[in-house]
């Protein structure tokens, strides 16, 4: 089959759905690869390395569409794209099959399967090909640079010869892909870096990427994210205001402030108000990375960069993938060629377009001529992490108290049993004669010298002692070699069998044991 | 020669024993404990044999020679991998050696008490002793080799299966006869009722109804024990074979086989202990065999197994500043302790941090991997035990795991219906990076998925651990 990808259409799409590199590992896969004339080349990918890589260039939109089974593609597919699918042919891309509904009418009615890239389920196996992922790691990372273009000062603080220079604060709200690539790149820069989200158990990621989490005085039980698929969820008026407080506070401090917080299927809620925008420091930058959702700052707006009147830069892009092709390309090739070997489990260039698959299940959103959105909830689900029990730290008293109580229930237990032990033996010694307590004495106290003795033996010497007990415990032979003498035929056979089989042990036990502790070395 | 000095030469003989035992503490001392050992051994041997009672001493010290060579024999030639299946093997010896000796106290008993008050007079040695016995002493002399014939017996057979599932000759799956525990409850009662029966009458069928009984419970109490609760059996054998001298001692009335039973029956009870800790499960629940049952279904395994090729492996290894090896049984089968040690020989030369993590339980023996590391002459000062080792994952680079399986299974932390939930196991996971040399994707030997295989920071390097080390020792020089 091949698998065919045209330029993007929307005006200022910069990226590709297929790169050279991700063509040959497409072709062993056994497909063939086909590419519209000039489609990379925004990302840096001319059509002669295409070729080089053994990659058909086509003229024309028109004849790719045609000539491919699977047409892989970036952006959605507008009206005119979708009216080339037919019964054959599979379309992958992002959709938005959530606010797409004619788009889904018409890929219907056309009878072409649809595996739209952002309805791949978040689980570990998938996230190989989550698209959203890789996006939002570059949207992250631009996000910062952005900000950077448009912040007068340094990240980094300085001491020079030429005065100093603070660190720049940044704030980083919401703490998903984007908002963790958006710490990483911040503080590797330099800038002191905070970060917010409303699900608490995110904290420890924020600090493992060196920012300062930052913690609301707020007594309320928040949704555990795992439970809704790692996706936040919809905070009670009361948190958002506590919320709102922390930001207020903390917003004449900031110098970037860098929102990212987004609720699927919903407008983005609004987290920076007006009020906060004008407490800002002017020259400062807020980069709203929910701009397409309606933005965290009502003041943003899409696809554009404004200037408020006290000197705050709101930047409104939602391109920012596309600004960084060359990068963006790479990953989202490498996302769709992996979606095409799971499509692919033979290797022979054939799709097998498996619907018990949770992961193609998943993202496949019109199949055989039937919508199949939304898909019902994935087998597997994330596994929720518990909520660790914090253990109180105990007071100096309290940990005394513990000690003498588990001193007392020691000695308590020690005394029990040597006052069982002990009138056992008593029993024992009523009823026995004097010649077998003088025995039992001499046991009673080998077993002691025994525990004393082995508790004391080094883990790794285990097996040597194994070896060597076992070759002392062939002391039976001094019981054979007692009765040896005495007795008719059958006890002469008994005990020279029992000799014999000593013999074998006393030696074998040792020597083994000998061979084994010689290899023991110290480096 | 008389008796004074052969109970000089026990208590001497009883002293070097438990120094030997004493010794084994540290392995500089070991090396000396062995020999005293060897010597107490000698010494009592040749007390007993110049002793009273002892007759056909030609014919005992050309036993003893003969039982040497094999002994010998076995000793060199045995493979360091193997030993957990020699020890088992000499363990049955140990057994039925006490099931003779008790017999023939047995009919020594019989015949000494058939004589008459003057024939009694002339008797020596071992049945001199009985015939001064009172009625009393010789009815717990009945007690006691009875004891001692139950015990060997079930040592003999017990043993016999644990070689067969070491050696691979028998599965080493848990394995009942219907009807499980009841079979062995039965046993056990009717043996009981042949101790009463035969302490009094004294007749030989209650005593060989016994010996029946108790060597159809050591074969199915083995059977029913499976592969991965093997440490706790040999070492359980171990202390069986002990308390059987010991009371074959008793009924001898010869201290020093109490002595050294009670030693050897002490220190495999302590074994067993150490064992069973490590795995956070209670002797009797190894005993009756089998994982106890979950109380609901474990967690999902969520994920896939990422693997890894010798390349990938290797590049890591260069990069990294400190390794852990974690051992288990798949190394021993797959006798790469060599290849291991030559790794760890080549990264030290690099200057890296290599160590090695040994779990109480790794291997089919306390201690295993221990033994088969010195064989490959790996110094035992980067040996180390869980404990000592577990903290320091976290900062660790690299952590290889080879061949284990169970005993780095995060399940036992995390899902409380984990079969071997609270099992104490080593957090390789927080190492930086793992790798899993492993044959194949299958579980472990008790069966159980394993989720860190399934780990972000996880890498299955797939193959038989020797290959698998072979290709990666081309690629590090």
């Amino acid at each position: 089959m091949k698998i065919g990808t045209p330029k993007e259409v929307i005006t200022g799409e910069a990226r590709v759905a297929m790169t050279p590199e991700s063509a040959r590992q497409l072709q062993k896969l056994g497909y063939d690869c086909a590419i519209e004339s000039g489609a990379g080349l925004l990302a840096g990918f001319s059509d002669a390395t295409y070729e080089e890589a053994g990659v058909e260039v086509i003229k024309t939109a028109a004849a790719l569409w045609k000539a491919s089974d699977i047409i892989a593609k970036v952006r959605q597919p507008n009206e005119a794209e979708l009216k080339r699918l037919n019964k054959a042919k599979t379309l992958i891309s992002f959709f938005n099959p959530g606010g797409n509904e004619e788009g889904l009418e018409l890929a219907k009615a056309k009878g072409a399967n649809v595996v739209a890239m952002e309805m791949v389920p978040r689980i570990s196996r998938a996230q190989k090909m989550d698209a959203l992922s890789s996006m939002a790691n570059i949207a992250g990372y631009r996000a910062v640079i952005e900000a950077g273009n448009n912040f007068g000062r340094f990240f980094t603080g300085q001491i020079t010869a030429a005065g100093k220079v603070p660190p720049a604060k940044v704030l980083v709200v919401g703490a998903g892909v984007a908002g963790l690539a958006a710490i990483g790149t911040s503080t590797s820069l330099g800038a002191i870096t905070l970060a917010f989200d409303v699900r608490p158990e995110v904290a420890e990621q924020v600090e493992s990427m060196g920012a300062e989490f930052v913690y609301l005085d707020f007594e309320e039980e928040q949704a555990d994210g795992a439970s809704s698929g790692g996706y936040a969820s919809v905070s009670s008026p009361e948190f958002r205001e506590a919320q709102l407080a922390k930001f207020r506070e903390l917003a004449p401090e900031v110098d970037i402030v860098i929102t990212t917080a987004l609720i699927p299927n919903r407008e983005a809620p609004e987290l920076w108000t007006e009020d906060m925008v004008q407490a800002m420091k002017p020259g400062s930058v807020i980069v709203d990375l929910a701009a397409e959702k309606g933005g965290n700052c009502k003041l943003t707006v899409m696809d554009e960069k404004i200037v408020t009147e006290n000197g705050v830069t709101i930047i409104g892009y939602t391109d920012f993938p596309s600004r960084m092709a060359a990068q963006s390309s790479t990953l989202y090739a490498t996302n769709i060629r992996h979606m095409m070997t799971d499509l692919t489990p033979e290797k022979d260039g054939q799709i097998n377009h498996d619907m018990e698959d949770d992961v193609i299940r998943g993202a496949t959103v019109t199949h055989q001529g039937e919508i199949t959105f939304p898909p019902p909830p994935p087998k597997v689900q994330a596994i929720a992490a518990k909520p660790k029990e914090v253990v109180p730290e105990l007071t100096p008293e309290e940990k005394r108290a513990e000690e003498v109580a588990a001193f007392k229930a020691q000695t308590k237990q020690q005394v029990t049993l040597l006052a069982v032990g002990g009138a056992l033996l008593l029993l024992v010694g009523l009823v026995a004669p004097a010649s077998f307590m003088q025995h039992f004495i001499v046991f009673v106290l080998s077993v002691f010298i025994g525990f004393q003795v082995i508790w004391g033996v080094a883990h790794s010497l285990h097996t040597p002692l194994m070896a060597v007990t076992n070759a002392i415990s062939s002391i039976i032979i001094l019981g054979a070699l007692m009765q040896i003498g005495s007795g008719s035929f059958l006890v002469i056979l008994l005990a020279a069998l029992s000799v014999f089989m000593a013999g074998i042990n006393i030696f074998g036990g040792f020597l083994v044991t000998r061979r084994m502790l010689a290899m023991f070395q110290k480096s | 020669m008389e008796y004074g000095f052969t109970t000089a030469a026990y208590v001497v003989a009883a002293v070097l024993f438990i120094l030997s035992l004493g010794g084994l503490s540290g392995q500089e001392s070991a090396k000396r404990a062995v020999w005293y050992g060897i010597v107490g051994m000698a010494l009592a041997v040749f007390a007993t044999l110049v002793g009273p009672g002892s007759g056909l001493w030609l014919l005992s010290i050309l036993l003893i020679a003969g039982g040497g060579a094999i002994g010998y024999q076995l000793a060199t030639r045995v493979q360091m991998t193997q030993m957990p299946e020699l020890v088992a093997a000499m363990h049955s010896l140990v057994g039925l050696a006490a099931v003779f000796v008790g017999l023939i106290a047995h009919i020594e008993l019989g015949r000494v008490m058939a004589m008459g008050a003057e024939e009694k007079q002339a008797l020596d040695g071992f049945a001199k002793l009985l015939a001064k016995k009172s009625s009393v002493e010789i009815s717990i002399l009945r007690v006691e080799l009875f004891l001692g014939i139950f015990i060997g017996a079930v040592t003999f057979t017990g043993s016999v299966v644990a070689y067969g599932k070491l050696a691979g000759k028998l599965t080493s799956a848990a394995t009942k006869l219907p009807g499980g525990h009841m079979l062995n409850a039965g046993a056990a009662a009717l043996s009981l009722i042949a101790l009463i029966w035969y302490f009094n009458t004294g007749g030989f069928f209650p005593l060989f109804l016994m010996t029946l009984a108790a060597l159809f419970i050591g074969y199915h109490l083995i059977m029913g024990i499976g592969g991965a609760d093997m440490p706790v059996v040999v070492s359980m054998l171990n202390s069986y074979s002990g308390w059987a001298a010991a009371a074959i001692g008793f009924s001898l009335g010869n201290d020093l086989l109490i002595v050294v039973g009670a030693l050897v029956g002490s220190s495999g009870a302590i074994l067993s202990y150490i064992m069973c800790k490590a795995m956070n499960r209670s002797f009797v629940s190894v005993i009756l065999g089998g994982f106890g049952g979950s109380t609901g279904p474990a967690m999902e395994v969520e994920g896939e197994q990422v693997a890894i090729d010798a390349d990938g492996v290797a590049t890591a290894l260069e990069e990294a500043d400190s390794v852990i090896i974690i051992p288990g049984y798949g190394m021993a089968v797959a006798q790469a302790q060599q290849n291991v040690a030559e790794l760890t020989r080549r990264l030290r030369a690099k200057g890296k941090e290599v160590r090695f993590a040994i779990h109480p339980v790794a291997g089919r023996l306390p201690g295993h991997m221990n033994v088969l590391l010195a064989e490959a002459k790996v110094p035992y000062d980067i040996v180390m035990e869980m404990d000592e080792i577990n903290e320091d994952f976290p900062e660790t680079d690299v952590a290889i795991v080879i061949g284990s399986n169970d005993i780095v299974n995060p399940a036992a932390q995390e899902d409380p219906n984990s079969p071997i939930a609270g099992m104490p196991v080593l957090e390789c996971w927080k190492a930086k990076q793992v790798f899993v040399s492993k044959r194949g994707q299958g579980t472990g030997y008790s069966g159980i998925e394993n989720p860190l295989f399934f780990k972000e920071n996880t890498r299955m390097f797939y193959g038989d651990a020797k290959a698998s080390l072979d290709q990666l020792l081309t690629m590090i020089q």
